[in-house]
């Protein structure tokens, strides 16, 4: 445990260095050659993990198909980052630092290496960290920790995972994402690590020789720490001065978006398990807290009843009607995002069992909490424990078709915030419930 | 807003409105009780007191009366201040007490105080029954001072002498209605209860003592009793009233902010109920993107019956919203200041345009000018879109009573007018496009 928590600070603190200076980038282009992670002829299942074919080396190929970070930047151009630059009294968007930090790989002109093109998205070095350091050692074939050691960054530990992808998908600090990007039209940003893993998608495939190299990866425990990362880094954002309330408003991304923006005739308030403000008013977005709960409850008892406690603490902070309510805003938040730090460690050294993984859909399913957001972040997290039920042999091949159509309901009843009615995703929550194993 | 449109003089059009917007109807619909702002001196004898068939339950109007006389009956069968009581008893209102918390509706004095004439056991007499809902002592007042000399033939300012509320006077009017239908220190729909499940409040006097309906015809009698009060004049003091109201929550702490969170109610609903997209939400407030923006309705119609009589205190209406917008997102001290500076303004305004003749150039202007506002930036507030509305259909009537319009054209105004109120009839998707277009038919219907 506590090397775990020393490990996480190591990362944080490794992750702030580099993110000021992780060395010269050397482009996409640098990686995508045919014989590196280019390589148009995948081999096959069987000779996939063999000594010949330690990886697919498609990787750049699937990022530049099929990946998403690809067309970061090109979007900047079309029509809506147009519209929201124009929203926002900017020029453009594909010149403005703010939409560049978190939809390219924004290192300063210092750090641009001849093949660097801004125009490449969010490309290799913006997740693996610039190359320059390590390139050498990397294609000389040394070993996963020398690369590591020579700065390559460690996307396969979900706390350093957790920790690069949320500084984009919550952001904070230079990557700041405020609620007037979004009254500008910038579409909410739901994120759940193990579920964004999948789709990005993922272009590694996990082998024997993939796990004696980097660990084998658990579903389960990727999604429980990045529930866990998230919380701590929302509460930074609501400790933060910059996000302090101006006026009559306080920073509206900090809280659920569908609390307000749903229609007038259809009602979104109703009691909660976790606590939680009455009606009428803003709610702070606390779906991951929700579900952080649940792994706590499970993984971490001791920690639960903390982490339940600022929650709720935090809850009646924000609705307090004290001239200092803001200070105790902040303290509350403050321990909250204590416990989630403590949590991450916690949950990156367990060992998440079949066990665990059974217990813990059964609490999400019985979190009770049938908010949008939440309804979102409890579909991905059954996404996720499915998909470690898989991975281990948890269920057998028919459970597992069951259970994957049963979470195809739970996509369809959150397809769209707008017409989201909180009793359809409850009969998706029981057809799900209805396939787990035993 | 379908309520609204129930206004009007052709039973076609009415008979129109109440299909094509009959949910609305029933979302709308002004249940809130216009009951006193103040206790009344005297005992409330109850609804039974005034429905004797030779005082104000005539089965159908008398003629050769100072009134109608069967102002019980519409009250009765067609006033929805007659349902407030009950309706605390329904399905919704349980719902609603629910989700605050309370046991019921029906025994809670947060909802009775204006759902019914809730005044203290002691001023209610032995007729007096709190299941009446919105009865008539509750606009009228506590009748045991007046009732004497009401039924002896007593002139009408003998019974405001004695205590009879006057709600013939507009200014009057708007305060009693107004401690309901906006609220005051004791009495306010906050958007807790929104959030639990109110429906919210549009308001405006003229269309709402129009659609109530009216239990009072103005006759050459009534004139004389009463004085002429015109449409318009009442419209315009009760905007200026509701300013005053609206600024006296902004200015009391308990009811401008929740901890963190401002009064949702004092914003505008679109603000935030509206889904996710790019489409352009221009403004003229200077506020960008993603912010809540202060509902600035009453205000924007208030500065235009200013500009018609008082042109300076309608620039300085201007100046001081567009600060108080500033200071939405800056310091709230700035938007306290801007406040009172509206209110002490809009006070002012009552007394003055309560008594003003609007001119048919005033009326001409001023449907211009809320042709304007609802066409241009800003547009998307709901709450915009209601005070156009309104006030576009109390100035059509006036200029009907006032015989600048004939015949052909009053249809033709009344048509657009339906047209427009169907712009609201999807309230909950309310979008400003359809309710332009409508705006730029009745603008045709004006002609020049």
């Amino acid at each position: 445990m506590r090397r775990a928590v020393l490990a996480l600070a190591l990362i944080a603190a490794a992750s702030a260095a580099r993110a000021a200076d992780d060395g010269v980038h050397v482009g996409v282009a640098t990686c995508a050659g045919d014989n590196c992670h280019g390589r148009a002829d995948v081999p096959s299942e069987a000779q996939l993990g063999t000594a010949q074919y330690p990886i697919k080396q498609n990787e750049y190929l699937v990022w530049a198909h099929k990946d998403k970070h690809a067309r970061a930047y090109a979007v900047l151009k079309e029509p809506r980052g147009e519209r929201i630059a124009h929203n926002l009294g900017l020029a453009n968007a594909e010149t403005a630092a703010e939409c560049l930090s978190c939809h390219t790989d924004s290192v300063p002109p210092a750090r641009r290496g001849p093949r660097y093109r801004l125009a490449d998205g969010v490309g290799c070095e913006a997740c693996h960290g610039g190359a320059v350091t390590w390139l050498g050692t990397h294609i000389a074939g040394l070993s996963h920790q020398d690369n590591l050691a020579a700065g390559l960054y460690p996307t396969e530990r979900p706390e350093a995972r957790a920790e690069r992808c949320l500084s984009c998908h919550i952001g904070g600090g230079e990557r700041a994402i405020t609620h007037r990007i979004m009254g500008a039209g910038h579409p909410p940003m739901p994120f759940e690590l193990d579920t964004f893993t999948a789709i990005q998608p993922a272009h590694f495939t996990v082998t024997a020789r993939y796990a004696a190299r980097k660990g084998r990866p658990n579903d389960v425990q990727i999604w429980a720490v990045g529930q866990a990362v998230d919380l701590q880094k929302r509460m930074a954002l609501l400790t933060d001065p910059a996000n302090a309330p101006k006026g009559a408003t306080p920073e509206l991304v900090l809280f659920d978006c569908q609390a307000c923006h749903h229609a007038m005739n259809q009602l979104q308030w109703q009691a909660r398990g976790s606590g939680g403000p009455g009606p009428g008013t803003l709610r702070l977005y606390d779906a991951t807290a929700v579900m952080l709960e649940a792994v706590a409850a499970r993984v971490a008892p001791d920690l639960a009843k903390d982490l339940a406690g600022h929650l709720a603490a935090l809850h009646r902070a924000a609705a307090a009607a004290v001239p200092d309510y803001w200070a105790g805003v902040q303290r509350a938040g403050a321990a909250l995002g204590e416990d989630a730090g403590r949590l991450a460690a916690a949950l990156a050294s367990h060992d998440f069992t079949a066990e665990d993984a059974k217990a813990l859909a059964r609490a999400v399913i019985s979190s009770g909490d049938l908010g949008y957001s939440a309804a979102q972040q409890e579909t991905m997290a059954l996404e996720s424990i499915v998909a470690a039920m898989k991975a281990f042999g948890w269920a057998d091949a028919s459970q597992v078709k069951a259970l994957n159509d049963a979470l195809g309901g739970l996509y369809e009843a959150t397809a769209d915030d707008q017409t989201y009615r909180p009793e359809n995703f409850a009969a998706a929550l029981r057809q799900v419930e209805a396939k787990l194993p035993h | 807003m379908a309520a609204i449109a129930a206004r009007g003089t052709a039973g076609a059009w009415r008979a129109g409105i109440a299909a094509c917007c009959g949910a609305l109807l029933l979302a709308l619909a002004p249940r809130l009780a216009a009951a006193q702002a103040n206790p009344a001196p005297g005992i409330h004898l109850g609804v039974a007191s005034c429905a004797g068939s030779n005082c104000h339950g005539a089965a159908e109007p008398v003629a050769d009366s100072n009134v109608m006389q069967n102002e019980y009956v519409v009250w009765s069968k067609r006033d929805k201040h007659r349902d407030a009581y009950r309706v605390l008893l329904e399905p919704r209102a349980i719902k609603m007490a629910q989700a605050l918390g309370l046991p019921d509706a029906a025994n809670q004095k947060l909802c009775l105080d204006c759902h019914a004439d809730n005044v203290p056991p002691a001023q209610r007499g032995r007729g007096f029954q709190l299941s009446d809902g919105v009865g008539c002592e509750a606009c009228h007042g506590g009748a045991s001072g007046w009732l004497g000399i009401h039924v002896s033939g007593a002139t009408h300012a003998q019974n405001i002498a004695a205590g009879l509320y006057p709600t013939d006077q507009p200014a009057a009017r708007a305060e009693k209605c107004l401690s309901c239908h906006f609220g005051d220190r004791t009495r306010f729909v906050d958007h807790r209860l929104m959030g639990a499940g109110h429906p919210r409040l549009p308001f405006e006097l003229d269309t709402f003592t129009a659609t109530q309906p009216a239990h009072f015809r103005v006759t050459d009698r009534y004139i004389a009793r009463k004085g002429r009060v015109t449409d318009l004049q009442v419209w315009a003091a009760g905007e200026a009233l509701t300013v005053v109201r609206r600024m006296d929550a902004v200015l009391d702490p308990r009811r401008s902010h929740e901890g963190l969170l401002p009064e949702f109610v004092l914003y505008d609903c679109a603000s935030c109920h509206h889904p996710f997209g790019t489409v352009a939400r221009p403004t003229a407030t200077g506020l960008g993107p993603g912010t809540i923006k202060f509902d600035d309705a009453n205000v924007v119609m208030l500065q235009l019956a200013a500009a018609r009589v008082a042109p300076d205190s309608a620039k300085a209406l201007g100046a001081h919203l567009a600060a108080l917008h500033r200071g939405t997102v800056a310091d709230w001290g700035t938007v306290e200041r801007e406040a009172a500076a509206i209110r002490k303004i809009a006070q002012s305004l009552v007394p003055v345009l309560a008594k003003y003749s609007f001119t048919g150039a005033d009326m001409r202007a001023l449907a211009a000018a809320s042709i304007a506002v609802g066409t241009g930036p800003d547009n998307y507030q709901v709450s915009r879109g209601d005070q156009v509305a309104m006030t576009l259909a109390a100035i059509v009537t006036n200029m009907r009573s006032a015989g600048l319009v004939d015949d052909a054209k009053a249809d033709a105004l009344t048509e657009a007018l339906l047209r427009l109120y169907r712009g609201f009839a999807g309230e909950a998707a309310y979008r400003p496009e359809p309710f332009v277009k409508a705006l730029r038919d009745l603008q045709a219907a004006l002609g020049k």
